[in-house]
């Protein structure tokens, strides 16, 4: 029954369309603007619960089970645990600092910043650990035996080397967390199994690292050689002809455009390929992941999406989510065969509340 | 079911559906059929026959499968129902549901409507009490609080003992039924001048250097004072507190946006009144208002130029109309004398001199 090679029909497809999800969006829109923002954590379970029912595996559909009550009381919580003691706390730095205590300040600044970088770790396992118990798929859920406060530590510690080495070890902190993440997780009574490599993406993520400062010395010698050719010259008055302000200004957004549009770019080669080795190394049991999506692709969504903001005034946001999630399906393969008669329910506890805290961060789950 | 009555055959409707036990992936089909009013039972190859309560079973999703039902404390349990589900069975079933909830009920624009009426009420709510309530909070509470917040921030400040005493003669001359006040100057090259919580008000060097007459410094520390008493600081303290608790689940840009909107509307409330006691104190003082008018023309007019202007700018927001209302209070015969004389104003612009606070890494 569940054999995919056999049939040209891809394991994950992606069939809803953007004209059955615009009536979502926008009473979405609606109900949050008059419940001043409440009903922002309802829409977002609405909008899951479309996109996922939307999303066929093999021969059925997910199905999420997750509600607003669960996402809002997560914030709630959120709310109380973490954003208002850290707001007591800046308000101390904040009085420090007007005391003259600036050491003081520094160092429980320091201190504040490096337990949010450990919370920020927490809080995106349980986002995924979260969003896994709540997709079913032929009744089945997924789920994490782990709290995720040991996968905290091993962001904070892995991203603290990645920081010190001046971000060099970016990917290999970037793949072993993704590995430490997904080989924590299960769907029913199989373990999600990960086993991605940095070697391979760290060529890209090199070109992506050097090419600022490439660009930059191409950049300073071209100033230096205009200079020297004459450029500047003539009587070296201290106030600037319009003229002179306006080529300076024009060349200087040029510079802008060029170096973070070519930056964005590479960036976007670096994280295509990334995707490809996590997402291709993950497996669970006789299932074996793919992503296919190519640099090109990914360029294509973010254009599409940068502009699908820009020429509606940042209303098309509201589809940024259909958006990604329809790219993120169409992309997504698995190859094997999973045994439904063997795949039994999840033992692991499910979490009561939402991603509270990785809405008190404001960073993404995956 | 073993029955004596020959017709209940037929009269127990049943339909096909498939079904998961939320125990294995295994699919199943079966057949559901009508148990009594209220009940139901599955019956199937591999399939618990235990009867359950239509009422037990979980709204289908209006946006996914309509036809689709989980069963209440069993997650994972399904069943789907074919195409023409018979109008018996149909009528047990729950309804479908969209946007959750209430809103269900009440149909969305009914809902939306009184969503948008309960905000509007909320965000008066906020935006109105802490007007009533900063009144309400004694001045030492509010001083315990500034403290907490700005310490000592700018009672270190400048301490030249001439300025000193031309500073508290300028304050005494404006405003002389009150000994509470409590005025510093701290060496900062910006033309501004706060009132801090707790109602401390400290004037920047820049302004005293940008001042050509005491007259001028009289009209701003009058403004302050009228901050101070109006418990300003207390009431915009609240009021963003209010505003951020209550648009927090707003998206981050958005909820930011508003509440600084908001509360900008109501700080020009604030910047009005606190003309108008500036106004009054310069009155009873007879003390000119003309210069203070023609300090925020100059600059309002500035406000292109000088960078370190844009202080004073941002936080008291210059209009031309604000210059003609202090203009038009001047009145023709009402013996104006200046409000310090000229070797007081020198040594009140001198009151930085000398040793002075300096920003230094302490523990």
């Amino acid at each position: 029954m569940s054999d995919p090679s056999a049939a040209p029909v891809r394991a994950f497809r992606f069939t809803g369309r953007w004209q059955d999800y615009a009536p979502i969006a926008f009473t979405n829109l609606l109900l949050t603007i008059v419940t001043l923002g409440i009903y922002t954590f309802w829409g977002r379970a609405r909008t899951r619960r479309y996109l996922w029912s939307r999303t066929r595996f093999i021969d059925d559909r997910l199905e999420y089970t997750g509600t607003g009550l669960e996402l809002f009381l997560g914030y709630v919580i959120a709310f109380f645990v973490i954003v208002l003691p850290f707001g007591i706390v800046n308000l101390a730095i904040q009085g420090t600092l007007m005391r003259g205590h600036q050491g003081a300040a520094a160092v429980t600044g320091m201190i504040v910043y490096l337990a949010i970088l450990y919370l920020v770790g927490v809080a995106r396992f349980r986002a995924l650990r979260y969003r896994l118990s709540r997709t079913y798929w032929h009744g089945i859920r997924g789920g994490s035996s782990q709290a995720g406060l040991g996968y905290g530590w091993r962001y904070f510690w892995q991203t603290i080397v990645a920081t010190f080495t001046v971000y060099l070890l970016m990917p290999w902190s970037m793949v072993r967390l993704w590995n430490q993440r997904w080989n924590a997780m299960s769907f029913g009574s199989l373990p999600f199994r990960s086993h991605a490599r940095w070697q391979p993406v760290f060529g890209r993520f090199l070109l992506f690292y050097l090419l600022p400062v490439i660009l930059f010395g191409a950049v300073a010698l071209l100033v230096a050689a205009i200079g020297f050719s004459g450029g500047f010259d003539g009587p070296r008055s201290t106030v600037p002809s319009p003229g002179m302000v306006l080529a300076i200004a024009l060349g200087g957004l040029a510079f802008y455009i060029v170096f973070f549009g070519v930056l964005g770019l590479i960036a976007m080669t670096f994280y295509a390929a990334f995707f490809r080795e996590a997402v291709g190394a993950t497996s669970l049991g006789s299932l074996d992941f793919g992503f296919e999506a190519t640099t090109r692709d990914w360029i294509l969504l973010y254009l599409g999406n940068l502009a699908l903001v820009v020429v509606t005034f940042g209303i098309g946001a509201i589809f940024l989510q259909y958006r990604n999630w329809a790219f993120f399906i169409r992309h997504l393969n698995a190859y094997g065969e999973i045994a439904v008669d063997d795949l039994l329910q999840s033992r692991e506890r499910a979490p009561g509340q939402g991603e509270g805290l990785l809405d008190a961060f404001d960073v993404g789950a995956f | 079911m073993p029955s004596m009555s020959a017709p209940s055959e037929v009269s127990d409707p049943s339909a096909e559906v498939w079904h998961y036990d939320g125990r294995s992936a295994l699919r199943r089909s079966a057949r559901l059929t009508v148990d009594g009013d209220d009940g139901f039972r599955l019956v199937g190859d591999g399939v618990s026959d235990e009867r359950h309560a239509f009422a037990a079973l979980t709204p289908a999703d209006a946006d996914g499968d309509r036809r689709s039902f989980g069963l209440r404390g069993r997650p994972g349990w399904r069943i789907g129902l074919a195409a023409p589900v018979p109008p018996e069975i149909a009528a047990r079933l729950p309804g479908a549901q969209r946007y959750g909830g209430w809103i269900d009920r009440l149909g969305l624009w009914r809902a939306a409507a009184i969503s948008a009426m309960l905000a509007a009420v909320a965000v008066a709510i906020v935006l109105q009490t802490p007007a009533l309530l900063a009144r309400l909070i004694p001045t030492s509470v509010e001083q315990r609080l500034g403290e907490v917040m700005v310490g000592d921030f700018g009672r270190t400040g400048c301490a030249a003992p001439a300025g000193t005493a031309a500073l508290a003669r300028l304050a005494q001359r404006i405003d002389p039924d009150d000994p509470t006040r409590d005025i510093h100057v701290v060496k900062l090259p910006m033309v501004n001048a706060v009132t801090l919580p707790g109602g401390r008000i400290v004037v920047f060097d820049g302004l005293l250097q940008a001042a050509r007459s005491p007259d001028e410094v009289a009209g701003v520390i009058g403004h302050e004072i009228g901050h101070v008493r109006g418990r300003d600081v207390m009431e915009s303290l609240l009021r963003q507190l209010g505003l951020s608790v209550l648009l927090g689940g707003m998206e981050g840009h958005v909820g930011g946006y508003t509440n600084a909107l908001l509360a900008t509307a109501y700080s020009r409330g604030a910047e009005a009144r606190a003309d108008g006691y500036a106004i009054r104190l310069l009155d009873e003082a007879h003390v000119s208002p003309r210069p203070t008018a023609a300090f925020f023309a100059r600059l309002a007019k500035a406000q292109a130029g000088t960078e370190r202007m844009f202080a004073y700018l941002a936080s008291h927001p210059l209009s031309d109309a604000r210059a003609a209302r202090f203009r038009t209070s001047a009145k023709a015969d009402a013996g104006y004398t200046p409000a310090l004389d000229p070797a007081d104003w020198q040594a009140l612009r001198g009151i930085c001199r000398g040793e002075t606070n300096r920003i230094e890494w302490r523990f």
